[in-house]
């Protein structure tokens, strides 16, 4: 579904990523996990289209990714610059909808199920600024959903949330995930979070002298799902895709 | 609730007190009565152009004047700084001229516009909105210029075009500094309308106050003087409550 073939991104003489080469299967959730510096946010951006390659390629179905498209879409971590302040909910959900031409009369028809998928029923005429962050998020993410993408790339997406509202955004990408049947690139820096979202971790670190970040190793999570926060992160395969994957972080 | 009442109800003492003021200063005879009449005198000529109907036409020339100038410049404002905002090639093309004719005062502009529009509405419209352009056009261009880059990214992402950018992003976030600009840019197009009429001799509150005070009617002059004032406090308070509706999310 989405591929990089010896993908390689430089800003100006400064090399950032190197040569990597990944795939990503559909229906498959894909986690990066990586220390900060590394290239993680460059590799969603440059297979996004937002951030333009230097060699190699990024390919959606077979085609090379230029530009952005709307079967990829993108949940930034800094959710509050990422929504119009001067729409309400429902009207930002409506944007997505506005870029795939569907008409206004279908809008309120598709908005209600996604706010209520994602426990935002009866906020749909506030504004974004009345939302807590986690509920900011949220509705970033069904603005993405109502894209309706092959493909969702999310940077951090839960990087400055509190703990439980992290986890509970965990348990409910995950469930969306599998129900929409999307296929999920997940950028973070927190080990666990990739390894209790991921069917896949892939390891992004830096290569020593010229600072640029290749891939390390990619490990397939065998874990049963559905993940439960406590049972998921006691069982013992858990721990050792942990320590597994722990030394590329330091 | 007590508080409530009193901050509106402290305007409207400070405002009797400031007719009292107006009162002792003019019953005190420091200037000859025949120059300098008191509010009693000056709002008995403005009920007796009520009364009569003479306040209507000149009145109604001078705000029709005052408002197609505004709102022209608006428009111009806004397109032209949109233009520059989004595109070097329009503002290397009209900056340069735009910085010569800025610093012009509107009155500079009256003899040329008599020359060449003659003594007419649309000379003092044209003047009125050369005067008006300036602060809308500037917010306009800072408005524009000003969206998040964030914002710039949601927008490549769901394939927007640069006109459904333009109006669908931009525009609404520039908003707020328009509105900043379209207000005081409504104070100097009262300034200028006036001035105007003055100048040109053509009918309308500015003109009836310099008729009067070429026949020593002093107390036309002072009544002329309230109704503008009235009517520069009814724009305000108008402008405010359509930027209130319009900027609901702020």
């Amino acid at each position: 579904m989405l591929e990089a073939r010896g993908l390689s991104v430089s800003f100006g003489a400064q090399p950032v990523l190197r040569d990597i080469d990944l795939t990503v299967a559909e229906h498959e959730f894909v986690c990066v996990v990586g220390p900060s510096g590394c290239g993680k946010t460059t590799l969603l951006r440059a297979l996004a289209g937002l951030t333009p390659i230097s060699s190699g390629s990024a390919l959606f179905k077979g085609r090379p990714v230029i530009a952005p498209q709307t079967e990829l879409a993108v949940v930034f971590q800094d959710y509050a610059r990422a929504l119009l302040p001067w729409r309400t909910v429902a009207g930002n959900v409506a944007l997505a909808l506005e870029a795939r031409n569907i008409p206004a009369s279908d809008h309120a028809a598709r908005i209600a199920p996604l706010l209520a998928k994602l426990g935002l029923s009866g906020d749909g005429d506030k504004f974004p600024s009345q939302l807590s962050g986690g509920m900011q998020q949220r509705l970033q993410i069904a603005r993405c959903l109502a894209q309706e993408p092959e493909v969702l790339l999310m940077d951090e997406p839960f990087g400055s949330l509190d703990a439980i509202t992290r986890q509970q955004l965990q348990d409910e990408v995950a469930r969306l995930a599998k129900e929409e049947k999307r296929t999920v690139l997940f950028i973070t820096h927190d080990l666990e979070e990739a390894i209790y979202l991921g069917d896949r971790v892939i390891a992004l670190a830096r290569v020593k002298g010229n600072l640029a970040g290749r891939i390390a190793e990619i490990v397939d999570i065998a874990l049963p799902r559905p993940r439960q926060q406590l049972a998921t992160r006691e069982d013992p395969r858990f721990l050792q895709y942990r320590h597994r994957l722990f030394r590329h972080l330091e | 609730m007590t508080r409530r009442l009193a901050t509106l109800i402290a305007p409207v003492v400070f405002l009797l007190a400031l007719l009292y003021a107006w009162t002792l200063a003019a019953d005190a005879k420091l200037v000859n009565p025949l120059w300098f009449p008191g509010p009693e005198r000056s709002f008995a000529k403005l009920g007796e152009w009520i009364a009569t109907g003479a306040l209507w036409s000149p009145l109604a020339s001078t705000v029709w004047r005052m408002l197609a100038g505004w709102l022209a410049a608006c428009a111009v404002g806004i397109a032209l700084g949109a233009a520059i905002a989004s595109s070097p090639l329009a503002r290397r093309l009209l900056q340069p001229s735009a910085e010569f004719l800025r610093p012009l005062p509107a009155s500079a502009l009256l003899p040329p516009a008599i020359l060449v529009l003659g003594f007419s509405n649309a000379m003092i419209v044209s003047v009125v909105a050369f005067g008006c352009v300036w602060p809308v056009l500037l917010a306009a261009i800072h408005g524009f210029g000003a969206l998040d880059a964030r914002l710039v990214e949601v927008a490549r992402l769901l394939n927007f075009t640069p006109w459904q950018r333009a109006w669908k992003f931009q525009l609404p976030s520039a908003l707020p500094h328009i509105f900043a600009g379209m207000r005081v840019s409504i104070a100097i197009a009262l300034i200028v309308t006036v001035a105007s009429e003055m100048l040109s001799s053509q009918p309308g509150i500015g003109y009836l106050m310099l008729v009067a005070a070429r026949a020593f009617r002093s107390t036309d002059i002072f009544a002329g003087i309230i109704v503008l004032g009235a009517l520069g406090f009814l724009i305000n308070y108008g402008t405010q409550r359509l930027e209130g509706r319009l900027l609901r999310w702020r």
